[in-house]
């Protein structure tokens, strides 16, 4: 008899994966409190500490955006208002409330339209800063200060520095086991696809922390144990982007005979690369790791020391990357009317190319129909990587 | 035995097919229609029978272009950044920098050693297509074969401001109804499409040669408009058509070759030259 999929591995990831939100869905009836956030910018330790769980809230490339349409003009992001438009259309009726952060300026400025068009009982924003000096750390420790008392005021009680330094573990802990997942696209073929492991991440973030680690630590014993599964394919590469909340864009690469083997993405690298050090007032951490170890378009680094140093500073890790993951060709991935990232779009492009590795510099609208119009450019990239 | 090549580029408007051994035999072009599957076995039996040769003679089909896919009697698909490259590596030695405006698409190839090694593509927006000038054209009553001459007789080439293939054809109507002649509204349809393609090409730091290949080739306006652009002349093979499809059968002798070398067996196409139904 063939043995059914029910390990807590990639079963659970694919269960999660496919019903967005099932869990978060499932807990709420156990009467958890749901928070819903945009972006890697929220510091969810403060609201695992809290005792709510945390929920990364998601666009969907394959559902034409319509009703998010008479609220946010077409000039947004469109993954900030394909996020919008499933939100509007009760995909995420769950939530008990949202949390927003001053990431860019599409998810800032939708702050407002979030907070009145979906009436949720608690809504907040941070207001994080873009400079990474210490008066834009000082003031960001205010910001997460008062986003502390705001929560703790939801929830009816203190939020303990206990039980924020345990929070810090946990999700610390997560990011090693991802780390851990990682490794194994280290080995020629990878272990696990490309495809697989943005479907593991997306999985992970719709559940609470204690169950994504052990999701992830099932995963990469199941991953382990099955062994070398994957065929040889021409080239190993990497994608930079944004957020890309869907495995369609990689399986589309992975599909014109590539592995994706390691990438700069939220979810991704970026997310779960850097830990918060726990310091002894833990807010402290907090505010250190998201605003200067996370490395994102987002945040301005001030350019200290001569351009060359800048670039290493900023991008250094991505060609570090490259290294450690033995990646053939970069491919930057960047949505149409994403401000922070298209700034950065020529000098990542050089910056990598300085080092020897070829990119490919690939525009998107955030919709399926748009994604296979890519294949050709995709292709011709992976034929020319084969050629040199 | 002699071997022979097959290349056949499907694009979005015309069909290409070559047939070459040490050079190339037998050309056709021919309209694509909807029907991708359907056009590409006759316009490849068309061929065949210019060259004079059964279909079980080709050593290879290499397939290319936008309909590259629904070709179920090629051996291999690659796509047309490759082919092109390959095919004016073949044709113009000296060219670095190859300027594609297709009908549907345009793109920048950097060339070196033969090969393709960096590019920029456009296959979102009509602007700066063939599709650009071919709905104008009709916008205007002017036949489209006509466009580049009538733009070479423009005294003072107005500028057109839309960007927008749907928006600019209400522009030029406009200017016609104002007075403005028509050789002068044509004028500027090329400046503006020359305009377009230059600063996306631009990206790849232009280096001489500079060829430039495409329906786009085939139009006089153009090519004076994009001369401008670059301020010198351009190359433009004897049949700018067919650079894809030379491209294709060049790499498909590549590949048997490179495949002999190692002592290889190539995997080939199962298929026949027959025309594919949905179901196979």
């Amino acid at each position: 008899m063939p043995e059914e999929a029910t390990g807590e591995g990639l079963a659970a990831v694919d269960r999660y994966h496919q019903d967005y939100g099932s869990r978060a869905r499932e807990l709420k009836r156990q009467g958890k409190k749901i928070l819903g956030y945009l972006c890697a910018f929220v510091p969810v330790e403060i609201i695992t500490a809290a005792g709510f769980m945390p929920f990364r809230i998601k666009g969907d490339v394959n559902e034409p955006i319509t009703k998010a349409d008479t609220e946010m003009e077409t000039i947004v992001c469109p993954l900030v208002r394909s996020c919008f438009d499933m939100a509007l259309k009760g995909n995420y009726e769950f939530l008990d409330g949202i949390v927003i952060p001053h990431a860019c300026d599409s998810i800032c400025r939708t702050y407002d339209i979030w907070k009145y068009s979906l009436h949720l009982p608690y809504s907040h924003f941070i207001n994080m800063p873009h400079g990474t000096g210490k008066p834009s750390l000082d003031f960001y420790q205010a910001v997460l200060n008062t986003f502390r008392t705001s929560l703790s005021r939801f929830a009816g009680r203190e939020i303990s520095d206990q039980e924020l330094t345990q929070a810090i573990g946990l999700h610390n802990q997560n990011r090693a086991k991802v780390r851990e997942l990682y490794e194994l696209r280290k080995a020629s073929p990878p272990l696990i696809s490309g495809t697989e492991v943005a479907r593991v991440l997306i999985a992970a973030m719709s559940i609470p922390v204690e169950e994504s680690i052990k999701m992830l630590g099932d995963v990469i014993e199941e991953v382990k144990q099955r062994g070398g599964v994957l065929a040889q394919k021409s080239a190993r590469i990497m994608v930079v982007g944004a957020q890309v909340d869907s495995v369609a864009f990689i399986e589309l690469i992975e599909d014109s005979g590539a592995w994706v083997v390691a990438d700069d993405l939220c979810p991704g690298a970026r997310e779960f690369f850097s830990d918060v050090t726990v310091t002894a007032d833990p807010i402290e951490g907090i505010a250190e790791r998201y605003l200067r170890k996370v490395k994102c378009g987002r945040t301005y680094r001030e350019m200290k020391g001569n351009y060359e140093e800048y670039l290493e500073d900023r991008f250094g890790h991505m060609s570090r990357m490259i290294e450690g993951f033995n990646v053939d060709g970069v491919v930057l991935y960047i949505y149409k009317y994403c401000d922070p990232f298209g700034f950065e779009v020529p000098q990542i492009k050089s910056y990598i190319e300085s080092k020897g590795t070829p990119v490919l510099y690939l525009e998107d609208e955030y919709s399926m129909s748009t994604i296979g119009r890519l294949r050709t450019r995709i292709q011709a990239f992976l034929e020319l990587l084969g050629s040199k | 035995m002699s071997q022979y090549f097959a290349g056949i580029d499907l694009g979005s408007t015309m069909t290409k097919v070559v047939i070459m051994n040490q050079a190339v035999l037998a050309s056709v072009i021919g309209p694509t229609g909807p029907e991708h599957r359907k056009l590409a076995n006759r316009v490849m039996e068309e061929a065949l029978v210019k060259a004079n040769l059964p279909f079980a003679d080709i050593t290879y089909v290499v397939a290319t272009g936008y309909g590259r896919i629904n070709v179920p009697f090629a051996d291999k698909q690659i796509t047309e950044i490759s082919c092109h490259a390959r095919g004016v590596g073949y044709l113009l030695p000296e060219v670095r920098t190859v300027i594609d405006i297709g009908g549907q698409d345009s793109k920048g190839i950097k060339l070196k050693d033969g090969r393709a090694v960096d590019f920029v593509m456009n296959d979102k927006c009509a602007a700066g297509t063939g599709r650009f000038l071919e709905v104008t054209a009709e916008g205007l009553g002017v036949k489209l074969d006509d466009m580049g001459k009538l733009s070479l007789t423009a005294k003072n080439a107005v500028r057109i401001s839309n960007t927008c293939t749907v928006f600019a054809t209400q522009e030029v109507v406009a200017k016609l109804a104002e007075g403005v002649p028509l050789p002068d509204i044509i004028g500027g349809l090329h400046e503006a499409i020359a305009a377009r393609v230059y600063s996306m090409v631009r990206r790849l730091k232009i280096e001489r040669e500079v060829a430039l290949t495409g329906g786009g080739a085939k139009n006089i306006g153009l090519v004076k408009a994009l001369e401008t652009k670059l301020g010198y002349p351009v190359l433009v093979p004897p049949e700018p058509l067919l650079t894809g499809a030379i491209g294709a059968a060049l790499l498909g002798k590549d590949i048997v070759k490179e495949a002999a070398e190692k002592g290889e067996t190539l995997p080939r196409s199962e298929r026949r030259l027959q025309e594919a139904t949905f179901f196979t």
